[in-house]
């Protein structure tokens, strides 16, 4: 279509290129004809033939046609006839059969005779050709080389387009390492391609995060199922006491509940997850809030001889206020448990540099650094804290929550001890 | 004895829920779908219901906003298998009094009912009495042995909730839910220091504490 407009936009264009260059020649030539017969009709009437015998002799290349009729039609001296009559002052094109093509204007003097001024155009004939055949040349060769280059333009983003297909195959097969191509060009197909790597991105981790949950779970759920059917065979199979059979049951009993309290953990972070609770938030008031989980975990505390301290001040957030308090609950519930007994614990919303934060404290073993980051991860649990009770999906949760808030959670060494600090990511 | 209607049409979770309330001492009916469980709540009376949230035919929540429409108030004790927190919320604005989540443990689910059933009883109750305590709800004051003890606000309402249930075993999990309002496991110590700490206020040399704690189980006020 595009291909077609040009052709036809080439071609009027050499035309009309052609037409204006065969017609200025033509005026050229038609000028120098008026201004050669202007120039005889100023000779005196007796002496125009002689002129005009002197004009022809000077001609020695036979260019010029000259003639003088007169008013009978006879004529009176020149190398050109009439053979019809013709308008005075109009140019015409004519044809000798001896010298080829010429250009002839007739004038009447004012004793009524005619002057024929004639010119030879074979030169202007030749000439035109050329330009006929010059233009026909170079539009044949500017259509060549358009439709190269149209095939050679539109071949390269067909090759992107292909090459985007096969990865876009590729990651439908279910590859996510793969990544779109990206030429450089900034152009729409690379900002296409960016797009659909960025979601391959996010797609690949939520895939490997989902994995390495189901893994998680799987092997964390496994563990007590497969225990719960150890203890129910061993109890089917074999011919035990009263007091084995409800100690068995018991322990079954034990394990299904840890089962239990596992799903339900991730059910809740799913639930969390999906972030359909925004809907409920509403203003509320940490400072408040940090108070009531230090009045409900105080007794705790005091039990395990821990100083438990609370520095407050106001801050507001958006959101679910009992989402937090169990967020925070889990958090000091945590520096109670782990912390060290008869240590210090403290719950803090402060404002520091970073800005508003709340930071729960304690000074007990803390976590390696190189461990900070597999704590948040589900079901993952500390070294050398497994006889402490706990689904090892707390600290998850809490996660779920705070991310839910958009909130952030950072762990870093509180000398000694751990801190946990919850934050709003910092505004870039 | 109470009467209790259990709507489930899960076969072996119904005959669980009934051998249950029945180890209680109550008699419980079953309806297996929405339809005839609401025909048998409107034409019977009943002092509790156990009703599924998931139904052949009527559903549970439509159920029990059916029942509360004609001004039916027996307490309802929901149990279903969603446990998202927007459908608790749900369950509980349409009419039902509590909220259990499947898969539960019928020891739970039978002290729920109990609950249910006592603050039936009780709700015009003014004054609660038992092992030498008086819990005075509107004056909100102790007396132990008919001297005044002064309980913080948490306190009060610990020991009100234990009195109101008094001779039943309260988990701690339905402990933090009735007297705090949390509906997450607050983890395995802090409801028995919040004990540990009303038995200081309440105990009386010479006398075994009123609030006993049954191991693996929960607390039990006993008068």
């Amino acid at each position: 279509m595009l291909g077609a407009v040009f052709v036809i936009g080439l071609i009027a264009m050499l035309g009309v290129v052609y037409v204006a260059t065969a017609r200025d020649l033509t005026a050229r030539s038609d000028r120098i004809l008026h201004a050669t017969a202007q120039r005889l009709l100023q000779v005196p009437a007796d002496q125009l033939p002689d002129r005009i015998r002197y004009e022809l002799r000077r001609d020695r290349a036979g260019f010029n046609y000259l003639s003088l009729v007169a008013a009978d039609g006879t004529l009176v001296v020149g190398n050109v006839r009439l053979l019809h009559p013709l308008p005075p002052g109009h140019p015409v094109d004519a044809e000798s059969r001896s010298r080829g093509p010429f250009r002839l204007v007739a004038l009447r003097t004012r004793e009524g005779e005619t002057l024929l001024v004639g010119r030879d155009i074979s030169l202007l004939r030749d000439l035109r050709h050329t330009i006929l055949e010059t233009l026909t040349v170079s539009g044949l060769l500017t259509l060549l080389c358009v439709a190269a280059a149209a095939i050679g333009f539109s071949r390269a983003p067909l090759r992107r387009v292909r090459a985007l297909q096969r990865a876009s195959r590729e990651i439908a097969a279910g590859d996510f390492s793969v990544r779109m191509p990206i030429a450089g060009r900034h152009d729409e197909l690379d900002q296409f391609a960016t797009t659909v790597n960025a979601t391959v991105e996010e797609v690949g981790r939520v895939v490997a995060q989902v994995k390495g949950a189901t893994d998680a779970i799987a092997h964390d759920l496994r563990t007590p199922l497969t225990r719960v059917r150890a203890t129910l065979n061993a109890l089917h199979h074999r011919p035990h006491d009263a007091t084995e059979v409800a100690a068995g049951i018991r322990q079954a009993t034990a394990d299904l509940d840890l089962v239990l309290e596992r799903f339900a953990a991730l059910l809740r972070i799913s639930e969390l997850e999906a972030g359909r609770r925004r809907a409920g938030f509403r203003s509320v008031d940490l400072g408040k809030l940090v108070a009531q989980v230090a009045e409900l975990y105080e007794p705790l505390a005091e039990d395990r001889a821990i100083t438990l301290s609370l520095a407050t001040r106001s801050w507001s957030v958006e959101g679910d206020d009992k989402l937090l308090f169990e967020a925070l609950s889990n958090l000091l519930d945590n520096a109670i448990k782990f912390g060290r007994p008869g240590g210090r614990v403290e719950i803090a919303l402060i404002e520091d540099e970073r800005g508003d934060a709340i930071e729960v404290r304690d000074d007990g073993p803390g976590i390696p650094p190189e461990e900070r980051d597999a704590v948040l991860r589900r079901f993952h649990r500390g070294q050398g804290v497994q006889e402490i009770a706990g689904s090892g999906l707390g600290l998850s949760v809490v996660v779920a929550i705070l991310h839910l808030h958009g909130l952030r959670l950072d762990l870093s060494d509180a000398q000694p001890g751990l801190c946990v600090r919850i934050s709003l990511p910092r505004r870039e | 004895m109470a009467a209790i209607l259990v709507i489930e049409d899960d076969d072996a979770t119904a005959a669980a829920i009934i051998a249950e309330l029945e180890r209680h001492g109550h008699d419980a009916s079953r309806a297996a779908d929405g339809d005839t469980g609401l025909d048998l709540a409107t034409r019977e009376a009943f002092d509790a219901i156990t009703l599924d949230r998931m139904l052949p035919g009527l559903d549970g929540l439509t159920l029990v906003a059916r029942l509360r429409e004609r001004h039916i108030t027996i307490p309802v004790l929901m149990l279903s298998a969603l446990s998202d927190v927007d459908e608790r919320i749900a369950g509980l604005r349409a009419g039902g009094d509590d909220y259990l989540t499947k898969p539960f443990d019928f020891a739970e689910m039978a002290m729920r009912v109990e609950v249910l059933l006592r603050r039936r009883e009780q709700a015009e109750a003014v004054v609660l009495r038992g092992g030498g305590i008086e819990c005075d709800l509107v004056r909100r004051t102790v007396k132990v042995d008919g001297e005044p003890t002064r309980l913080l606000h948490m306190e009060f309402r610990l020991l009100e909730f234990l009195m109101r249930n008094q001779g039943e075993v309260m988990t701690r999990r339905i402990i933090f839910e009735r007297v705090w309002g949390y509906y997450f496991d607050p983890g395995a110590n802090l409801i028995s220091v919040h004990i540990a700490r009303l038995r200081k206020k309440i105990d009386r040399p010479g006398r075994p504490s009123p609030i006993q704690t049954v191991k693996g189980e929960g607390y039990l006020f006993e008068g």
